[in-house]
């Protein structure tokens, strides 16, 4: 006998054409079977519908913009005047102003990606997230994207305005490779976002100190306001492991070139090859740590217990 | 017609009770916040967070230095250590009240619950962050431990002026919890992503409290907000009581203090007066403040709104 699954929306139209979600099938078993096109724009509607809300919320929401850009770009001017105290060449008066600007994705990564996945547990999210049918990595896109929103917004205006106020001079040679940097950084730092989201919500009530503990000592080792080089062994393992570390430093030899602050870890491109590995091998492990969750999840059924 | 037993306590303390009501509310208020923080977790991860963070601030501003004074820069090294030790619990501080507010209402659900509770809602908010405080000020005494055992700062038991530590440390906490308060009633009206809005304003308030560089070196109108900032006081007074031959943080040739006061740097009682007044101004604000914003979310029903972005 010949079954139709319908959904709801099933005939809908949407500019003359059928919706995805209404067919004609001839059993349950072909009405669970999806082509490839329909897996895309179920995939493509979780990453729009998981950045929805932060892109509506901090649009909604204005308080966002006194504190999440207009008094961290006061806290990294601290940076700048403990330099102008100093009597600092100007040019770590720029570190200071890109470190802060990246300061802003990083903070995005542990606090609205890292920490995500466990807040969404216990607000009684997550089994929603399992139940529907649609990758996890879908849902973290898309929390990466509307994140990225807020983020770039701060890491603008701080660049923007810190740049005028304080007078930074930026000397780019390689524009190209500057914006592969940046793109690569940030692919890296979403990726490594991604890995700890699952790593978090194993670890339960642990992740709210870790994510404390990944701020300020992830700013040292990265050398958020000062060349990491100047840490020796500690800078070159943390260009090797951290993305915030290597996207800096690469940054910081493009954009002042010819400074006559210390020079980088490594050469510039190197680190570039470098943020490209970690972006493969992030993105790779982050899918394989969000199946292996899936699996424990649906075979324990303790991963959605909330509050531990 | 309100429902015997749901209506709210107009009075400011625990109905029925007398001081001992009150302590016992704060007492357990305060064991809950400790429970909800800390006493479920390793230990040894516990005592990593604690020591991380605040060393690793302390270690930013270090190398800083070291970079650009190439290794001969000791009263400065002391000068950021010092400063930074101090803003750790600056940090973790006024970080509590408002963190409380966000899990009570966010995570746990039971923001409402406790707001009706016979105690009152001031008070266990209070009790709640009392605990952030302890684990700040015990990172403040690790960053400088850390400082005098590997960084250098000379510190002689035998030199501090107790009494000015004594009188300048318990009114710097008052004035922390009353920033705190602000941020609690500003959390109380936002969303859940309002995590980070403690930090940021900590690290707004690092530009003008000269904890880490002194304030002379900022434009006139930033170096009066600072003086009008009791935590400014705060810290001029802690590291004038603990590290007496550290430079100061608040006068200096040309800063704004100097040109005010008629002389280079404020001494133990002008220190004192200036915490005293600000901080009174700011303890009575955050309670405006609070009053206020605890009001307009009776009124909008914030207490049960949970977000999520």
């Amino acid at each position: 006998m010949e079954t139709t699954a319908r959904s709801p929306r099933a005939g809908l139209t949407r500019g003359g054409r059928r919706a995805f979600v209404g067919r004609t099938t001839t059993s349950p078993a072909d009405a669970a079977t999806w082509s490839r096109r329909q897996t895309i724009a179920t995939e493509l509607r979780a990453v729009r519908g998981r950045a929805y809300p932060r892109v509506r919320a901090a649009l909604r929401e204005k308080s966002w913009v006194l504190f999440e850009i207009m008094l961290p770009f006061l806290s990294t001017s601290a940076f700048v005047f403990v330099y102008r105290a100093l009597q600092a060449p100007p040019e770590y008066v720029g570190f200071v102003v890109l470190g802060g600007a990246m300061a802003a994705f990083w903070l995005n990564v542990i606090w609205m990606m890292a920490a995500q996945l466990y807040w969404e547990k216990d607000q009684g999210n997550l089994e929603l997230y399992f139940a529907a049918p649609m990758d996890l990595m879908s849902v973290l896109f898309g929390m990466a994207l509307g994140g990225l929103f807020m983020s770039s917004t701060r890491a603008i205006v701080v660049l923007a305005i810190a740049t005028v106020l304080y007078g930074v001079t930026f000397s780019v040679d390689q524009w190209l490779l500057l914006g592969a940097v940046f793109v690569l950084t940030l692919g890296a730092l979403y990726g490594l976002g991604m890995i700890l989201a699952s790593l978090f919500l194993a670890w339960g009530r642990e992740a709210w100190h870790l994510t404390q503990a990944l701020m300020e000592p992830v700013y040292f080792v990265s050398g958020l306001n000062f060349p990491v080089a100047r840490l020796g062994l500690l800078g070159a393992v943390a260009v090797a492991v951290v993305p915030l570390a290597v996207g800096l430093d690469a940054m910081r030899q493009l954009a002042f070139s010819g400074s006559a602050a210390p020079a980088g870890v490594v050469a510039a491109p190197i680190e570039a090859l470098i943020l490209a590995g970690m972006t493969v091998v992030f993105i790779w492990l982050a899918r394989w740590s969000l199946r292996s969750l899936e699996q424990r999840a649906r075979r324990d059924g303790r991963l959605t217990v909330r509050w531990r | 017609m309100t429902a015997p037993g749901l209506a709210r306590s107009t009075t400011p303390v625990v109905a029925g009770g007398g001081p001992m009501a009150v302590v016992r509310s704060f007492l357990a208020a305060a064991r809950i916040g400790w429970a909800v923080d800390a006493n479920w977790t390793d230990p040894v991860l516990f005592l990593v967070y604690l020591v991380a963070k605040p060393v690793s601030a302390a270690l930013i501003l270090v190398v800083m230095v070291q970079v650009v004074s190439g290794g001969r820069a000791g009263a400065l090294t002391s000068f950021v250590v010092v400063g930074s030790a101090l803003w750790s619990t600056v940090t973790a501080g006024i970080s509590g009240l408002s963190w409380s507010v966000l899990d009570d209402r966010e995570r746990y659900r039971m923001l409402k619950y406790l707001y009706v509770s016979p105690s009152d809602f001031l008070l266990l908010l209070m009790g709640r962050g009392v605990g952030r405080i302890a684990v700040g000020g015990l990172g403040a005494v690790v960053t400088l431990v850390v400082g005098v055992v590997a960084l250098g700062v000379e510190f002689d038991p035998g030199r501090v002026d107790w009494p000015l530590l004594l009188v300048a440390l318990p009114m710097g906490l008052v004035a922390i919890v009353a920033l705190a308060l602000i941020l609690a009633a500003v959390c109380l009206q936002t969303r859940q992503d309002a995590w980070s809005y403690p930090e940021a304003a900590a690290g707004a308030l690092f530009l003008v409290t000269g904890a880490v560089f002194p304030l002379a070196v900022l434009p006139s109108p930033l170096q009066a907000i600072g003086l009008l900032t009791p935590l400014t006081w705060w810290v001029a007074g802690m590291r004038a009581a603990m590290f007496p031959d550290s430079p100061s943080s608040l006068g200096g040739d040309g800063s704004l203090f100097a040109r005010l006061a008629g002389h280079a740097v404020p001494g133990s009682i002008e220190i004192v007066v200036a915490l005293l007044a600000t901080g009174a101004v700011s303890t009575l604000a955050a309670l405006a403040v609070f009053r206020l914003s605890e009001r307009r979310a009776k009124d909008r029903g914030l207490f049960d709104q949970t977000t999520g972005s």
